[in-house]
């Protein structure tokens, strides 16, 4: 089952537009390193599960993941070969919506040689370009 | 040993003027304490990366005010990759004063190798200390910690002169079994959350309606 709120005020959502960079939830906080949007986006539920899977394969019982983002926003599709109008679509999957700078996820307990390989595991399943942080002192 | 950083006055403050100086490789600063007046100022932003790479807090200001300093804060970029604004606080090398240290774990938890995982709760302490005894990171040690036991901060080992501000009964590292769940599909939920203000029953029509 992939990640979704559990009570919304509205089923569907405009889309928006991504402007600007994140001011919040772009430092490494939980853990000390992690992976780092620098594309604006969305990144879909099963995306975001599909990247916990890839981590948690290869850390196996060792460190700890950090998810740092949720999918709050629906979006919503209309069915192929339908004619113009009659409304919007139907929700057909739920997204997080990222903002250069924001940490997606966080990786604690482990070397930074592993962590890096799996964060880049885990980059491979994303659709915006990332990049590995560390946890800064100062 | 502290490092020295070179300053110059700023005599416009804003955000437009600190963007202009960050374009000519500037950073915007202010050195404030001890019940003086507050100094606008500004360094070059290779030399406040050199500090920072060094891991200073304490620095001699040369150029416009010449005084020891403590680097109290830094306000990075979206990426942390380029310092924005440094505070800077004046200090006395005999004064005692409270500053946020990193935790560095030393050596393996047994915990660790029965299948536990060290877990870090606390990422830094803050302690009081002189200005020259302040540590650059704060070395746990882990070698007797087992699956379930912890770490106090009253049981971090802190350099002579130093005492901890954070509350001693706070915990600092602790190794626990983590249970990590399995990646197969979980059993079917809801296909959709709950709309609030809304009736069970009005959902389908409401959705219908929509449509």
């Amino acid at each position: 089952m992939a990640l979704m709120p559990k009570r919304v005020k509205h089923r569907k959502s405009q889309r928006g537009r991504i402007r600007g960079d994140a001011s919040r939830g772009n430092r490494v906080v939980f853990g000390d390193f992690g992976l780092q949007a620098e594309q604006p986006g969305w990144l879909a539920a099963a995306t975001i599960e599909a990247g916990r899977i890839a981590a948690s394969q290869y850390l196996r019982n060792e460190g700890r993941l950090y998810v740092r983002v949720f999918p709050h926003k629906s979006i919503t599709s209309i069915p192929l070969e339908t004619r113009m109008g009659k409304g919007k679509g139907e929700p057909e999957f739920w997204a997080a919506v990222i903002k250069p700078g924001t940490v997606l996820y966080e990786i604690g307990g482990v070397s930074e040689e592993a962590a890096r390989v799996c964060l880049a595991r885990l980059a491979h399943k994303m659709p915006i370009r990332v990049r590995f942080v560390k946890r800064r002192v100062m | 040993m502290s490092d020295s950083l070179e300053v110059v006055a700023r005599p416009t403050t804003g955000t437009r003027e600190s963007r202009r100086l960050r374009r000519q490789g500037f950073v915007p600063a202010v050195l404030y304490g001890h019940g003086e007046k507050c100094v606008d100022l500004a360094t070059r932003r290779e030399a406040l990366e050199a500090v920072i790479r060094h891991g200073g807090r304490i620095v001699e200001l040369k150029g416009a005010v010449k005084t020891s300093a403590l680097v109290r804060d830094l306000q990075w970029d979206t990426y942390g990759v380029q310092p924005l604004h440094v505070d800077l606080v004046r200090v006395d090398k005999t004064e005692r004063i409270k500053v946020r240290v990193p935790l560095d774990l030393r050596g393996e938890a047994p915990g660790h190798r029965a299948g536990g995982t060290v877990n870090m709760v606390l990422h830094e302490i803050e302690i009081e200390c002189t200005p020259d005894t302040i540590p650059e990171k704060i070395h746990v040690h882990v070698g007797k910690l087992d699956v379930g036991g912890m770490i106090k901060v009253h049981d971090i080992e802190l350099p002579a002169g130093a005492k901890a501000v954070t509350d001693g009964e706070e915990t600092a590292v602790s190794c626990t079994v983590t249970i990590h769940k399995t990646d197969e599909a979980a059993p079917a939920g809801a296909a959709e959350p709950e709309i609030i203000g809304r009736k069970a029953g009005e959902e389908g029509e409401a959705a219908a309606g929509e449509g």
